[in-house]
């Protein structure tokens, strides 16, 4: 075993042992060159990199369920195009800007001047609309555009630290065209005529 | 009082560099092994009275950390944390090496001040701790040593209280024998 150095002092107390005994030979090359191995493993990210991008993407694919969910909500409470008899055919709906996704990254979709002159016109019109729906409805309306806001604030903020990540820009155009939904089918429903 | 300032001036440059290290950067890990290398090698060596066993068991320590850096929580302790490693790697290398003894029963809280009636060389001493059963002499050196308390110690070796305090009891009774000196 190792003696300490200054092993001839003399002491009355276990506590006055020392506390530091120095390796015989320097470990941190061996050290080293097993953190390489980790590295390399893990692709040159650290753990704690790993577990920040691991919740990013966690948190883009829980914000696009609850923004699927919301949608799913909203358009069941609402008539759609092809709605039951009760409610009159629109033939003047407005049609969503459809850019191809695949295609087209999201800076293009926002950027277009058909989705933001009819985005516009809709988020004008949105109170005066939603004022014409029962409360529930309403509600529901409101939670689902919440939660798409916030998808596309998660979504763009993930964008920023990866930019050109496909799947997050087709994740982002999927959440503005799911605005563009909502806040057209809000438009339809609360047309004089129509009804829910 | 300048000892607290140093303290804290030692933990506020400790946490920058956990804070580096955590980034993938390797010399600020470096830096926190050559600051921490010899208490956690001085305790891998009480635990294993192999001093080759006791350098993997050191650079195991430091791998496992490198890999934690981020469960690290940088208020609390490093030198702690990382003696939490070096035990717990400690403890497995042994076990893997079937070194493995029965604990004894558990026993009352007796008053452990550790001091010797008469001054016995530093060389003498950590001699007789060498000596002693592994069980004994790891509770001894993480209370009486390193300063844990009882719980500390026992939680560092997934063990009970009482069964850390039988230890310590059982290992006084050891040194006593073997320096033929008191402990207190």
């Amino acid at each position: 075993m190792t003696e300490p150095s200054n092993t001839d002092r003399k002491v009355t107390s276990l506590r006055e042992l020392p506390h530091s005994i120095e390796p015989p030979h320097d470990l941190w090359p061996g050290i080293e060159t097993r953190l390489g191995d980790i590295r390399t493993a893990a692709d040159g990210a650290t753990p704690a990199q790993r577990r920040a991008v691991r919740m990013r993407w966690l948190a883009a694919a829980a914000m696009v369920a609850c923004v699927a969910i919301g949608v799913w909500v909203g358009r069941g409470l609402l008539p759609g195009p092809a709605g039951s008899g009760t409610v009159a055919v629109n033939t003047s709906r407005p049609q969503a800007v459809q850019p191809p996704v695949n295609a087209v990254p999201h800076e293009v979709y926002v950027s277009d001047p058909r989705y933001q002159e009819q985005r516009a016109a809709l988020v004008r019109e949105l109170q005066a609309r939603l004022a014409a729906l029962p409360q529930p409805e309403r509600d529901k309306v409101t939670a689902s555009l919440q939660a798409i806001e916030k998808a596309k604030a998660d979504l763009e903020q993930a964008l920023g630290h990866d930019p050109s990540n496909a799947l997050l820009q087709e994740l982002l155009v999927n959440t503005y065209q799911d605005e563009m939904r909502v806040l057209t089918d809000v438009h339809e429903a609360s047309d004089p005529g129509r009804g829910i | 009082m300048p000892h607290e300032q140093a303290e804290d001036t030692r933990v506020d440059w400790e946490g920058a560099l956990v804070q580096r290290a955590r980034t993938g950067d390797r010399r600020a890990f470096e830096r926190l092994y050559r600051e921490h290398a010899g208490r956690v090698y001085g305790l891998c060596l009480r635990m294993t009275r192999d001093p080759q066993l006791a350098e993997d068991c050191t650079q195991d320590t430091f791998i496992n950390a490198w890999r934690a850096l981020g469960k690290f929580e940088t208020r609390s302790s490093l030198s702690t944390w990382l003696h939490r490693i070096a035990v717990n790697v400690s403890l497995a290398k042994r076990r893997k090496s079937g070194r493995v003894e029965s604990p004894p029963a558990e026993e009352e809280a007796e008053a452990c001040e550790w001091t010797l009636e008469t001054p016995v060389e530093v060389h003498e001493i950590e001699s007789a701790i060498g000596e002693l059963p592994e069980g004994a002499r790891d509770a001894l050196v993480l209370h009486a040593l390193y300063g844990y308390s009882h719980i500390e110690a026992a939680q560092m070796l997934g063990i009970a209280e009482g069964t850390c305090k039988a230890q310590l009891h059982r290992a006084r009774k050891l040194l006593r024998e073997r320096l033929s000196v008191e402990v207190n």
